[in-house]
């Protein structure tokens, strides 16, 4: 088989997949603008209307604004625990050094309905002992989900500290700044790309998440990905795939952000 | 350690730079603490304690009475629907990982040895946003594609082929699954391809090695390593699926994460619902250790 046939065998194949990998995206924004009263093929004409009937419709109004806090909250959360975490596991040797690093990464391998089932239990665990109410709470939630944003935060702050050659900071250092000063005044502005991803995708994997908030959610406290699922149980319409598009696009612009400032696929 | 041995330092006044690598604690401990408490308390603590939970007895109307026994893992492996919902979450994981190993590898290598540049930095976003799509929404998508009157119902229907029934069905949720993780598989299989040096590949070529060859005897056994990680995660991620299931499985289709909600969170039955999850654990790190072992055994053949 000569070179140029293998090519275009890889390149025919991928073309195959990633139209796979895509059309649900495609799918769901092409949906959101049917103007089908009851979901449909083909489309009966296009309308803006479920964008408008998504916003009026409380759950997803509120869950979309529960999303933006609890994310928001999980990136503080993750970049104060996160940064210096991954400074302290970079810049120095100390023991048990590879059992922090594995026990700070873990919360991406506990899979996400046992650990936020066990979250669940001792929160309620909890309310009764100190007789106050966690779970359901946007406390718990922030707990939950900047344990979600951590490891993340971690691998990417790590990455971009690999990167960056300590020399910088024995300069600074041996002009005379402290500790506190060489971070902030060297190392943060080097590794400043690293840590602009690790927020982005730490606000990213938080909106996104679904397993772990399912038990923590109470009455008036849904996150957008749990109001999703829970109409989705009774209901398939425009609806969904207006919250969804929206859902796509705000991703995609934070996705398209972050990629200019580290090559996102080294997070994995 | 490297960098610990410093150049001489010129005899000045300025402090000596500080030996990197040298046992620093407490600067490092200071760092990593609070990082360390937090997951302890959030991730480790809770865990214990459902662990314990999981030895509790059940009692219905008292919800929870504390006891030391196995009960609520015994209930597990003697009843054979739980048996089945095991059995059904592993075929079902192993199957979608596959599938998307098979898919994914030539995307990755696609993306390593043929694309350019641009294309390439394109093409992988592409790749990561359906991954951050979320899992809520890409079902979504899955159930206004796959429904009875869904998209490829419409399409079959104009070529004049009468509509299938896809949704409830394993088939559904397989292919739901696959679109799940496929990105993840070619996130990783890209990274390791992209260590491996092209060069050996056209050294096996110019020694006369067709383009399977190659990849059987070459590309494959480095990239194994990889491979690996991406079919663990795979295999991990789909093991623990909750929308998918539920969405387009529908009701009677059961596997065990939506089982381990359905237990806790409506059934209130903690014990069980405990146990549940610790087997679930258990079992996916049985079956990824193993897997482990077994490649690593192979690697080691293959690199002698």
């Amino acid at each position: 088989m000569g070179l140029v046939s293998i090519n275009r065998i890889y390149a025919a194949i991928s073309a195959v997949v990633m139209a796979f990998v895509l059309l649900p995206l495609v799918a769901v924004v092409w949906v959101s603008f049917f103007s089908n009263r009851i979901l449909s093929f083909p489309a009966t004409g296009y309308t803006f209307d479920w964008y408008v009937r998504a916003w009026a419709q409380d759950s997803f109004r509120n869950g979309f604004i529960t999303s933006v806090e609890t994310a928001l909250v999980a990136v503080v959360i993750s970049l104060v625990l996160g940064v210096p975490a991954s400074l302290a596991l970079v810049r120095y040797r100390f023991p048990g050094r590879d059992a922090i690093q594995t026990l700070l990464l873990s919360p991406m391998v506990v899979p996400g309905i046992v650990g936020g089932a066990a979250l669940f239990m001792a929160f309620i665990e909890l309310e009764i002992i100190l007789d106050m109410d966690i779970s359901g709470s946007l406390p718990g939630l922030f707990i939950a989900h900047g344990l979600i944003a951590l490891p993340w935060t971690i691998r990417l702050v790590t990455a971009a500290l690999v990167g960056m050659s300590p020399s910088y900071e024995e300069a600074a250092q041996s002009l005379g700044a402290g500790r506190i000063t060489t971070f902030f005044r060297v190392t943060l502005p080097i590794i400043k790309p690293g840590i602009v991803a690790a927020a982005l995708f730490s606000f990213v994997i938080s909106f996104i998440d679904l397993e772990k908030s399912i038990f923590l959610v109470g009455p008036g406290r849904t996150t957008l990905q749990i109001a999703l699922v829970s109409y989705l149980e009774w209901n398939l319409d425009s609806t969904v795939a207006a919250v969804a598009t929206v859902q796509i696009l705000i991703i995609g612009v934070l996705l398209v952000a972050s990629d200019r400032y580290a090559k996102l696929s080294r997070a994995f | 350690m490297t960098g610990s041995s410093s150049p001489p330092s010129p005899a000045l006044t300025l402090p000596a730079p500080r030996a990197r690598g040298g046992w620093r604690l407490p600067p490092a401990f200071g760092l990593a603490t609070p990082a360390t408490l937090f997951v302890l308390i959030a991730l480790i603590g809770p865990l214990l304690l459902m662990f314990r939970y999981s030895l509790n007895r059940f009692v219905p109307g008292q919800m929870m009475v504390e006891a030391l026994t196995l009960a609520n893992y015994a209930k597990f492996f003697g009843d054979s629907f739980y048996q089945e919902v095991l059995g059904t979450t592993v075929w079902v994981s192993a199957l979608s990982t596959l599938l998307c190993l098979v898919a994914g590898f030539p995307v990755a290598y696609f993306l390593v040895r043929q694309a350019s540049p641009v294309w390439k930095g394109r093409l992988l976003l592409l790749v990561i946003l359906p991954l951050l799509m979320g899992n809520a929404v890409r079902t979504a998508a899955w159930m206004v594609i796959l429904g009875d009157k869904g998209l490829f119902n419409a399409v079959i229907g104009v070529i004049g082929i009468s509509p299938v029934k896809l949704m409830y069905t394993p088939t559904a949720v397989v292919i739901g699954l696959v679109s799940v993780l496929l990105p993840f598989m070619i996130v990783t299989l890209q990274s390791v391809l992209e260590g491996i040096d092209a060069n050996l590949e056209s050294a096996a070529a110019s020694l006369g090695a067709g383009h399977l060859t190659t990849l059987w005897r070459v590309v494959l056994p480095l990239a194994l390593p990889g491979i690996l990680a991406g079919t663990l995660l795979c295999f991990i991620l789909s093991m623990n699926a909750y929308a998918p299931p539920v969405l387009i499985g529908g009701p009677s289709f059961h596997m065990m994460a939506p089982t381990v909600y359905q237990q806790v969170a409506k059934a209130m039955n903690w014990p069980f619902g405990a146990a549940l999850a610790f087997v679930l654990m258990a079992v996916t790190l049985v079956l990824t250790t193993s897997a482990n072992i077994l490649v690593q055994r192979r690697y080691r053949r293959w690199s002698e």
